[in-house]
Order: C-alpha cells, then structure tokens, then sequence
C-alpha cells in the first residue's frame, strides 16, 4: 500500500457517530499472510484476544458475511444464538457482546471486508441501526471504495 | 466316586428340590401339577399358583409369555407344552411374567421323567443375568467396530480431500499466478489477484476440513505432531490458548491408542471452550510406567458432576467409552469456581500390544 490509510482512526470516527459500544473491522491479509482474514482493527474493545483468530469463510460472524455478502444481524445473541452454540463466535464471547450487527464492505465488486458494530448492554442493534452501519460500509473505508457493482 | 446308596440319594434329590434357585415344576399327562419347589412358587403369582394345583391345563398359560421359536422373540405357535415335539430339545427360551421382577427369560427344559404315568418336569432358570453380559458385550463390541468404521471413512475422505482435490487446487492457483506475468493490463492484473486470493483461501479451507475430520500428522507422525497443530488451530479459531507440556517426543503407539488420546483431548478442549469460560488450558501428556496418561485441566467456572448435563452429556459419555475400549480409564474432576480437570489413563505395556 503506498498511502497508508488510517483504518483506525476511521473506525474510531464511525463508532463516536453511531455511538456503538464496540466496533471492529476484518480485512483480508497480504499474500504472504496466504490471504487469511482477521479482525484488523477494533475500538471500544475489552482485550486482544480477538486478534489472534484467524477467521475462515462461512465460520463466525465475518466468515459467515464474507462468504454470502449479506449482513447479519443479531439483535440478541442470548436468544438468536443459545450459551451451547456460542463458541463459535469467539468475538461475541472475548468482547461480552449482547447485540451485533455486520455488514460486508465491498470493493471492486468483492467482500473485502466486514464492519461489525455490537453492544454489551443497554441498546440493541435493530433494522435502522443495520441500516446506518450499511450506507457507512458503501460509502468506503480507507482504501476500499465500498462498490458491490463494478459500473456503479 | 462312590455310588450312593437310594436313601442318601433321595434325602439329596429333596434338598435339590428344596434349596435350588432353579423352578421346578413336576407335572402329570393332564398338565395338572403336581409339584413345585420353592423357587417355582415364588415367581408365579398366587392365583396362577392355585389354578396349576387344581389341573387346569391352561394354569401355565396364565404366567408364560411365550418361548422364542426361529422366527420369533417371544411365541405361543407350536406351544411346548401341549406338542410333543419340544420333548426331544434338551433345552429352550421362554418367558415368564413374574410376581415381582416382571417380565424375566428362562432357560427351560422340559421332559418325561415317569414314562408309564407320563410325568413331566418342567425346569427353568434365570437368563437375566446371562443377557445383560451378553448384551454388554455385544454393544462394547458394536462400539468398537462404529468407532472403528467412523475413523476409517474419516480418514479416507481426508485423505481424499488432502491428496487430491487440494492438490489440484494447488495446481491452479500456481497457474494463476504464472499468468499474471503474461500480461500488463491493469485491470486483468487485479482481477486474477483477487482470484488467486479467492482460490487459496478455498484451498486453505479445504485443507482444514481435512485435518478436522482426520488429521494426516496422527497417522504419519504420531501423537505429539497431531497434538501440536490441533492447538494451533483451536487458538486461531477460537483464541483459546493451549499450555502443551510432553515428554512423548517422537514415540508411537498403536493406531488405536492414539486415536483414542486424540479424540479424548480434543473432546475436553471443546468442553472447555463451551463451558469453562477461560483463555487458556493446559494439556500434559506423559508416559509412566506403561501407563500413557493424558490431563487437560482448566481454571474456569467449573461445575457439578451431579447435576444435569448443560449440553447433550453425550460428550463425557463418548469419553468414557473410548477409554474403555483401549482398557484405559477416564476420569473427570470439577468443582463449581475452580476449574475442571479431565484425566485419562491407558496402558501401554508391551503385552497389552498383542492383545
């Protein structure tokens, strides 16, 4: 990359505006890394841990909206995700989540990424709020331009 | 031996009739009994009991559930106690309702002991015990081979999977890349990269598929190479991690005992990983005195053996179960708040090899 963009700072700014209590961003890593993808970048978060997870296609919740392109969306994970099955979203549990929303990030007309935004208490993520992280992720962050249609 | 004499031979012929858990019933042409020890009496109920005394023929009837013929468990086509064909079988199953255990299978024989009067004696014992061994056997058995059969086709399709479809795989993505020399154009440039990265991540899934079902390392090189990419995974799936203390190196044992161990500990750390509420759990594995000895132990929440399982309870009963088919032992140690501790023994003596 010559101009390193500033994914952090950016991750930062949308967290302050949609006011989510945690917000982390995956990307896919450079080849010598075999193109594996991870969670890059976080604000707001309790601990590391979510840094050393490799994520793999249609597993957890970026894998799952890496793989399809849709969003997801848990507005509860106690009730949409049950205790036995929660192990396999690493992030929900490191980081206590209590409601999620992903959204994948486009660019060039592929998932290049996923913005996730969570609560731990308090407020869920609904619809709108969906809604908002999406028409974020479209508009670009740092160097992905957010296009899902090559000629849009 | 000695012969004994008619007197000392029937006071012993009484106590038989008298003491013996076998039920004996002595009975004339007309099925009316004649006779019934102790142990007879007491699994017929009371009511079946007066109606055998008083010669109704059909008395039996009342407590037999029937006998197991060729084509059925439990029959009355073809009854042995009113055909004569039974006569010349040493002996058979049938069933009795009893008074107080229910429905019970008996061994029976039945046959003509006073030809000129036609007296029968119809003898049985009890085959429930006998079952339940046989049973027992037979699903250790069943066991076995289901274990057996799933490692086998696990393995076969990873190593279908390893060998060849990621092999081909692996083909196209270099000849994706030797493309990218062919030409300049930009947007062609970009597009194969994206490709070339589709395509190894799919590589790298299927890759993993492979050592999930079955990995390669446990049948190649042993525990140890198995042990140490399994914790590499759990930590980047998962960010669980392993404390990995051995002093196995290289050495090998058999196929089954390795399979055993392996899947014992990836068991347990899935367990953790649900349940324990921790970041990290260590696993030791050490050999001592022919005995193999693996310990996953965690510092979690733990929890109550007694109480009711929180997932299916199916895992820690498939542990056992392993362990008991390589005559090893499991046990499990957790206390509420301070962590939980999974211990599997098996022998691994040179005798045991053979067997």
């Amino acid at each position: 990359m010559k101009n390193k963009v500033d994914y952090q700072l950016e991750l930062d700014q949308i967290r302050n505006v949609l006011g989510y209590d945690f917000m982390a961003l995956a990307l896919v890593e450079s080849a010598e890394f075999d193109y594996v993808i991870k969670w890059k970048y976080a604000s707001g978060n309790l601990n590391d841990r979510f840094k050393r997870i490799v994520l793999r296609s249609g597993r957890g919740i970026a894998g799952l909206v890496f793989k399809t392109g849709k969003p997801l969306l848990l507005s509860s994970v106690r009730n949409q995700v049950g205790l036995n099955h929660l192990f396999k979203y690493p992030i929900i549990k490191s980081e206590e989540l209590a409601s999620i929303g992903a959204v994948p990030l486009w660019n060039d007309a592929r998932v290049a990424g996923v913005l996730l935004g969570g609560f731990r208490s308090g407020l869920q993520v609904n619809e709108e709020r969906l809604e908002e992280l999406k028409n974020y992720a479209q508009k670009g962050i740092g160097d992905l331009n957010g296009k899902e249609l090559l000629l849009s | 031996m000695m012969p004994a004499g008619t007197d000392q031979l029937g006071s012993l012929m009484t106590k038989l009739f008298e003491n013996s858990t076998e039920a004996i019933f002595f009975f004339d042409k007309e099925g009316q009994a004649l006779a019934m020890n102790p142990a007879a009496e007491d699994i017929v109920d009371s009511d079946i009991l007066r109606q055998l005394y008083q010669g109704n023929s059909h008395a039996l009837c009342g407590t037999c559930r029937g006998y197991t013929s060729e084509t059925e468990l439990r029959t009355c086509l073809n009854c042995y106690f009113s055909s004569s064909d039974m006569e010349d079988i040493p002996s058979f199953q049938v069933y009795l309702e009893t008074k107080d255990k229910g429905i019970i299978p008996y061994a029976a024989s039945l046959h003509l002991i006073d030809q000129e009067n036609s007296i029968r004696v119809f003898m049985l014992r009890d085959l429930t015990r006998q079952f339940k061994t046989q049973e027992k056997l037979y699903q250790n058995k069943m066991m076995k081979h289901v274990m057996e059969a799933q490692e086998n086709e696990r393995k076969r399709i990873s190593r279908e999977l390893h060998d060849s479809v990621a092999q081909e795989l692996m083909s196209a993505v270099v000849d994706l890349r030797v493309l990218k020399y062919m030409t300049a154009d930009d947007q062609l440039l970009k597009k194969m990269k994206q490709t070339e990265a589709l395509m190894t991540r799919l590589l790298q899934d299927i890759r993993n598929l492979s050592v999930e079902l079955r990995p390669a390392a446990l049948d190649d090189l042993g525990l140890e190479a198995a042990f140490r990419s399994h914790f590499k995974r759990v930590e980047q799936n998962y960010g669980l991690v392993i404390e990995y203390e051995s002093c196995l190196s290289e050495k090998r044992y058999s196929n089954e005992i390795e399979t055993v161990i392996y899947r014992v500990c990836q068991e347990a750390l899935l367990n953790a990983l649900k349940y324990a509420q921790v970041d990290t759990v260590k696993v030791t594995l050490l050999e001592e005195k022919d005995m193999l000895q693996l310990t996953v132990e965690d510092e979690g929440i733990g929890f109550d053996p007694e109480d009711e399982p929180e997932g299916t309870g199916l895992g820690l009963y498939g542990m056992q179960e392993r362990a008991e088919l390589v005559g090893g032992s499991f046990s499990l140690i957790s206390n509420v708040g301070k962590g939980t501790k999974v211990l599997l023994r098996v022998p691994v003596g040179e005798h045991k090899e053979e067997a």
